[in-house]
C-alpha cells in the first residue's frame, strides 16, 4: 500500500499553512514527518484524518483518493487526548466501536492491547488515576486497538521512561514488520533515525527535505574524516606537514582526546590521507567518513524559516 | 447514523452514571416524598400534645351574656356534634387552671352576646376553633335575636342555613384550574430547559479541555457528535424528568391524597393534556436551546470562557420567560406580544405554552407553531454542527462572531 499527499495547500483565514505539500509513505516502512513547531505537521495529519479538507490536493491510497470508511487509520494525537473521568476499558472499547468495530471484538482487542502494554490492572481504574506515561501507553492501545493500516503517531515518546520506550519500540517496529504505513511525527530525531527510513522536512509550510535517511546524508559531501588512534597528536602534525595543500583543518577532538578531525578541501583525496597515514605507519584504530547526524541536517534545513 | 447512536448512548449512559445527577435527582425525588409527608409528619409530631387534648370531651362554657339560657348549648353542641358541651359557673382562674390540667378541651367566656374569651392549652397557627367559635356565637346570637322579635328558633335556624346551589359551564379554558399548574410547569420547563442545556454545553467544554477531542473528531464525524451528544443528553434528562413526575404522582396519589390538603391537591391539579403540552414544548425547547449552547460552547477552550459565550443566549432565554410570566400575570397570555412570541423560536417554547393551557388556541396554531420550531431545530443542529467542527479544533481566545460567520462562510 502506498499513502500518497498529492500537492496539498491549505490555508486557515489568510493565513497559509500548507503549501503544495506532497509526501509518499508505503506500507512496511515508517516515514518520519519532521518540523519546528508550526511547521505544518498536524495540519497535515489532520487532513489525512479528514478532520480538515484541503483547498486543494489529494490524499490518496494506491492512486486512489483515500476511503476512511474501509481503511483503518490509528491516531496517535500530540495533545493526548481522552476521557480522564472515564473507566479506561469503557472509553477504549467506545473509540474503537466508533471506528466501526463490534462491541466483542472492540472488547477482545482491549483487552488484548492492554495485556501488550502491560496495563491489565488498571483495565477497570478511571485514565486520571494513571500516571504521565501509563496514560500514554492506554492512549497508545486506542490507537492501535482498530488493527490500523495506517498508524500516525505525534511524538509517541514524549514522557515515557526508557523501559517503556523500549516497549513502545518493540510495539512499533511489530507494527511495521506485519505491513503498517507508519507516520512518525516527532522533535527526538535519535528515534525517528531509529524507525524510519524515510523523512521529510516541513519548513513553514512546504516540504524542504525529503528522501530517504541514508540517500540525504550521502548526498553531503564526504569530506571530513573522522580518526581514532592512540598518537592523534602525531597525526595532527604529520598530515599538516605533509598535506597542507589538501587539508582545511586536522583538529584533535575537545571532547575525545583519542579522536583527530580532518576536514578536507575535496572529498576526493580521502584515499591520498589513508596512503599516506599508512606510509606514516601511524597505528589506526578508526577511521571513517563524517555523516552530518539527522539533527544537523534538521537545523540545517529549518533555521531560516519561520 | 450508527456512529450518531453510538455517541448517543455514550453520553446517555455518562449522563445516567454521573454523581451529580444521580445526587441531584435523589434529592429531587426525596424532597418530593418529604413534601408529601410532611404534613403527615407534622401532625403527628404535635399528636402527643394536640391531638390528645383535641379528644377531650369537655368544653366548658362560662355563660355570662345569656343568663344559662338552653339555647346556648343547644347550638354550641350543634356546631360540636362530638364533644360534651359543660355550663360552668367558675372564675377565670379556675376555668384557667382546669384548662391547663386538661379537664377541658377549652373554655369560652362569653363577656357579652358578642364578646368572648377563649382559654386553651396551646395554640397554633394551624387552630381553627376561634373560626368555628366565631360562627357558633354569630349563630347563636342571630337565634336568640329572632326569638326576641318572635320568630321561634327552627325557623330563624331555617332562614340563617339557606345556601345557595350553583353550577359554572366554561366553554373556553378554565383557568381557575390551570393557573397553578402552568405556572409551575412554566417554571420547570425553563429551569429544565437551561438546566439540561448547560449540561450540553459542560460537556462539550470538558471533552475539547481534557483534549479527548482530538482522538473524537478523528473516529467520528463532527455531526454525529454533536447530534449524539445533544439527543443523548435530553434523554438523560427526559429520564431524570420521568422519575421525578413518578415519584410526584405515585406519592401523592399513596400518602398524599391523605396527609395533603385538599386545597392544595387541586391547586396542583395538572391535566393530561397540559402535561403532554409542556413534554412537547420541553422537547423543541431543549433541542433549539441546547444546539445554540453546544455551538458556541465548543468555540471555549476553557469552561472560565463558557459564560461569556452563553450569555447571549442565557439573556434571550431569561427575557421570553419574563415575557411570558408577566404575560401569565396580569392575564393577557393572548396578547400581540405573546402571539408574536409564539412563533418566534427561541421564545416559542414557553410562550406557545403558556397559551396553550391559559386560553384557547386554535390547532392550526399549535401546528403552525411546532413547524416553526421544528425547522428552527433542524436548521440550528446544521447550524450548530458547522460552527461545532470549525470550533471544537480551535485553542486560544474565542473567536469574534464576525470570524465565526467568516469561517462559516468559508466553509459553505
Amino acid at each position: 500500500m502506498e499513502l500518497n499527499i498529492q500537492n496539498v495547500c491549505k490555508s486557515f483565514r489568510d493565513k497559509e499553512v500548507l503549501r503544495d505539500v506532497s509526501l509518499t509513505a508505503y506500507s512496511g516502512s515508517a516515514l518520519g514527518l519532521l518540523g519546528r513547531n508550526g511547521a505544518g505537521k498536524t495540519t497535515t495529519i489532520r487532513i489525512i484524518m479528514g478532520v480538515f479538507y484541503p483547498d486543494s490536493g489529494d490524499v490518496l491510497v494506491d492512486g486512489k483518493p483515500l476511503d476512511r470508511k474501509k481503511i483503518r487509520i490509528g491516531y496517535m494525537p500530540e495533545e493526548r487526548g481522552l476521557y480522564p473521568k472515564k473507566i479506561i476499558s469503557e472509553q477504549l472499547i467506545y473509540l474503537a466501536m466508533l471506528r466501526g468495530m463490534t462491541k466483542p471484538d472492540a472488547k477482545t482487542a482491549c483487552d488484548k492491547w492492554l495485556e501488550r502494554m502491560g496495563m491489565s490492572e488498571y483495565k477497570n481504574k478511571k485514565l486520571e488515576t494513571l500516571s504521565k506515561g501509563n496514560q500514554q501507553k492506554i492512549q497508545l492501545a486506542a490507537t492501535l486497538m482498530c488493527d490500523p493500516q495506517i498508524i500516525i503517531l505525534d511524538e509517541p515518546f514524549s514522557g515515557l521512561d526508557p523501559v517503556n520506550a523500549m516497549l513502545l519500540k518493540d510495539v512499533i517496529r511489530e507494527m511495521i514488520s506485519s505491513g503498517a504505513t507508519v507516520l512518525f511525527s516527532s522533535h527526538q530525531m535519535n528515534y525517528i533515525e531509529e524507525f524510519c527510513n524515510n523523512i521529510a522536512i516541513l519548513n513553514s509550510g512546504s516540504v524542504v527535505l525529503d528522501g530517504k535517511i541514508n540517500d540525504i546524508k550521502r548526498s553531503y559531501p564526504r569530506d571530513r574524516i573522522e580518526i581514532t588512534s592512540q598518537q592523534c597528536a602525531g597525526i595532527s602534525e604529520f598530515v599538516l606537514s605533509r598535506m597542507s595543500d589538501m587539508i582545511l583543518s586536522a583538529d584533535i577532538d575537545t571532547e575525545q582526546d583519542d579522536t583527530v578531525l580532518i576536514r578536507l578541501k575535496n572529498a576526493d583525496f580521502k584515499g591520498r590521507l589513508m596512503t599516506e597515514l599508512s606510509s606514516g605507519g601511524f597505528d589506526i584504530d578508526c577511521f571513517k567518513v563524517c555523516e552530518p547526524s539527522l539533527n544537523d541536517i534538521f537545523v540545517e534545513y529549518t533555521e531560516a524559516g519561520i | 447514523m450508527k456512529n450518531m447512536i453510538k455517541v448517543l448512548k455514550f453520553e446517555y449512559l455518562t449522563c445516567i452514571k454521573n454523581k451529580a445527577f444521580i445526587i441531584t435527582t435523589s434529592i429531587f425525588m426525596a424532597l418530593i416524598l418529604l413534601m408529601t409527608f410532611l404534613p403527615g409528619i407534622i401532625s403527628s409530631m404535635n399528636s402527643k400534645d394536640n391531638n390528645s387534648i383535641d379528644e377531650l370531651p369537655v368544653i366548658a362554657v362560662s355563660d355570662k351574656a345569656y343568663k344559662g339560657d338552653a339555647v346556648v348549648k343547644k347550638v354550641l353542641e350543634k356546631f360540636y356534634p362530638r364533644k360534651e358541651i359543660k355550663l360552668v359557673d367558675e372564675d377565670v382562674d379556675t376555668i384557667k387552671s382546669k384548662v391547663d390540667s386538661f379537664e377541658y378541651r377549652f373554655a369560652v367566656i362569653l363577656d357579652t352576646p358578642v364578646t368572648y374569651t377563649y382559654v386553651t392549652k396551646n395554640n397554633s397557627l394551624m387552630n381553627s376553633d376561634t373560626s368555628t367559635l366565631n360562627l357558633a356565637l354569630t349563630d347563636l346570637f342571630r337565634t336568640v335575636s329572632f326569638e326576641q322579635y318572635g320568630i321561634p328558633s327552627d325557623k330563624a335556624e331555617q332562614i340563617l342555613n339557606t345556601s345557595l346551589s350553583f353550577q359554572t359551564i366554561t366553554t373556553g379554558v378554565d383557568q381557575t384550574k390551570n393557573y397553578w399548574s402552568t405556572y409551575i410547569l412554566i417554571m420547570l420547563l425553563y429551569m429544565a430547559i437551561i438546566m439540561y442545556g448547560q449540561m450540553v454545553s459542560q460537556s462539550v467544554v470538558s471533552e475539547k479541555n481534557t483534549r479527548a477531542m482530538e482522538m473524537l473528531i478523528t473516529c467520528a464525524k463532527p455531526s454525529h457528535l454533536m447530534f449524539g451528544k445533544v439527543i443523548g443528553s435530553g434523554l438523560a434528562g427526559l429520564t431524570q424528568l420521568v422519575l421525578i413526575t413518578a415519584t410526584t404522582l405515585a406519592s401523592i396519589s399513596t400518602i398524599g391524597s391523605q396527609s395533603i390538603p385538599k386545597e392544595i391537591l387541586e391547586f396542583i391539579n395538572f391535566p393530561l393534556s397540559t402535561v403532554l403540552y409542556a413534554l412537547l414544548f420541553f422537547i423543541l425547547g431543549y433541542f433549539i436551546y441546547s444546539f445554540l449552547l453546544g455551538a458556541l460552547s465548543s468555540l471555549a477552550s476553557r469552561s472560565e470562557d463558557l459564560n461569556t459565550l452563553t450569555a447571549p443566549v442565557m439573556m434571550l432565554f431569561v427575557i421570553a420567560f419574563f415575557i411570558v410570566i408577566m404575560a401569565v400575570n396580569s392575564d393577557s397570555v393572548n396578547s400581540t406580544l405573546m402571539v408574536v412570541c409564539s412563533y418566534i423560536p427561541f421564545t416559542a417554547p414557553i410562550a406557545m405554552f403558556a397559551r396553550v393551557s391559559l386560553a384557547d388556541v386554535s390547532v392550526i396554531e399549535i401546528s403552525l407553531s411546532v413547524v416553526v420550531q421544528l425547522i428552527s431545530v433542524y436548521l440550528l443542529g446544521m447550524l450548530a454542527a458547522a460552527i461545532y467542527r470549525i470550533g471544537v479544533l480551535m485553542y486560544g481566545n474565542p473567536p469574534k462572531p464576525s470570524e465565526i460567520i467568516k469561517l462559516l462562510k468559508a466553509r459553505l
